[in-house]
């Protein structure tokens, strides 16, 4: 076996096979693999066990009165280590690589670093809370309910793709 | 326990592919909903397509029983809604919930402030749950179903024509469009 991998020509082939399929593939088995020995992949069910796990400790009268973070449960479950996992990844990945990562102007409207933050900001308040309404994210919702062939995950990735190329072509025209 | 290791090595691993494919790029992000680079979106496509086909081939193999399957409920409002809103807020800041925890990872500053929007986010959810969301939520609501049960076809045939399609259009789409 390995006799013939030194003799075909080195990267030929895979090599041909451009980023995206190559990291997409990569990630469909850990998606499986997931499934097979955990469970779905999926991160914003940690934003509200996050709130639960402050609220219990300042207010625990009114946490254990919330019926949500009640069904929530605790932050000691393996989506919360998946979230740590994807702070470190992200970290070691733009270090391997040496990447780093420039402030970036997503929309022509974004003149200054303050404009960038407000709409960062605003962004993470309503993907999290139409998450957090749908019962999932891009990656519990689209990745993997659409994985688990989920009716539900077919159904919002349709109304994210919708809001989602308009509001990002408003924002490029400038209209807002 | 092995599910909390399990899980935070297909973090690091999710958040390491995230990276070097730039999905936690927003102005990547912004690229790809404005439909003139497809490559975010072709990577979720055979991400989705390869894992159906390898989860449902394993199920085959090991049983449903032995998988960890878990489907979230089909409530159609709610669901819909939801992604309505979140849409906006994609478009708008280019991070979904885990590519700002990614963004974070590699040092990004605004992928800060999407983290720091989206545990409010999930205040004001969880604080408005009772009243508002509850009650939509429990419109149209048809539990669990799945693709195979909607076609009435079995689920490793759907999951197999559905990756299919899905590098299919993935293969058949430009990944740089060029815009007139």
């Amino acid at each position: 076996m390995a006799e013939s991998a030194t003799q075909a020509p080195p990267g030929d082939g895979s090599s041909k096979l451009p980023t995206w399929a190559k990291l997409g593939a990569i990630f469909g088995v850990v998606s499986a693999l997931s499934i097979l020995t955990w469970g779905p992949i999926g991160v914003s069910g940690t934003y509200p066990r996050f709130i639960g796990a402050i609220m219990r400790r300042i207010t625990p009268d009114a946490a254990h009165a919330n019926p949500y973070l009640e069904k929530m449960g605790s932050l000691i479950k393996p989506e919360t280590m998946l979230v740590i996992g994807l702070l470190i990844g992200g970290f070691l990945a733009a270090r391997l690589a040496g990447d780093k990562a420039a402030p970036e102007h997503v929309h022509p409207g974004e003149t200054t670093s303050g404009k960038r933050y407000r709409d960062a900001f605003i962004g993470g308040f309503l993907i999290v809370f139409g998450a957090r309404f749908a019962g999932g994210c891009t990656s519990g919702h689209i990745i993997s309910g659409i994985t688990q062939l989920s009716m539900s995950g077919l159904l919002f990735a349709a109304g994210v793709f919708a809001t989602g190329i308009l509001t990002a072509k408003l924002m490029h025209k400038g209209a807002k | 326990m092995t599910a909390l290791i399990l899980s935070l090595i297909a973090g690091v691993a999710m958040g390491a592919l995230i990276q070097r494919v730039r999905a936690s790029s927003p102005a990547m992000i912004a690229a790809n909903l404005r439909l003139e680079n497809l490559s975010i979106i072709k990577f979720m496509a055979t991400t989705i397509a390869v894992g159906a086909i390898l989860a449902y081939l394993t199920m085959a193999v090991v049983g449903r029983d032995a998988m960890h399957f878990d489907i979230k409920p089909t409530y159609v409002v709610g669901v819909l809604l939801g992604g309505l809103i979140f849409g906006v807020g994609f478009g708008l800041g280019g991070y979904c919930p885990g590519t700002c925890v990614v963004g974070a990872g590699e040092g990004r500053k605004d992928a800060l402030f999407a983290i720091l929007g989206g545990v409010i986010g999930a205040l004001v959810f969880t604080l408005a749950f009772t009243s508002i969301v509850a009650p939509i939520n429990a419109l149209m609501d048809y539990g669990k179903v799945t693709l195979d049960q909607v076609l009435g076809l079995p689920a490793v045939g759907v999951a197999i024509g559905l990756g299919a399609i899905f590098l299919g259009i993935v293969y058949m789409l430009p990944t740089e469009v060029k815009r007139k």
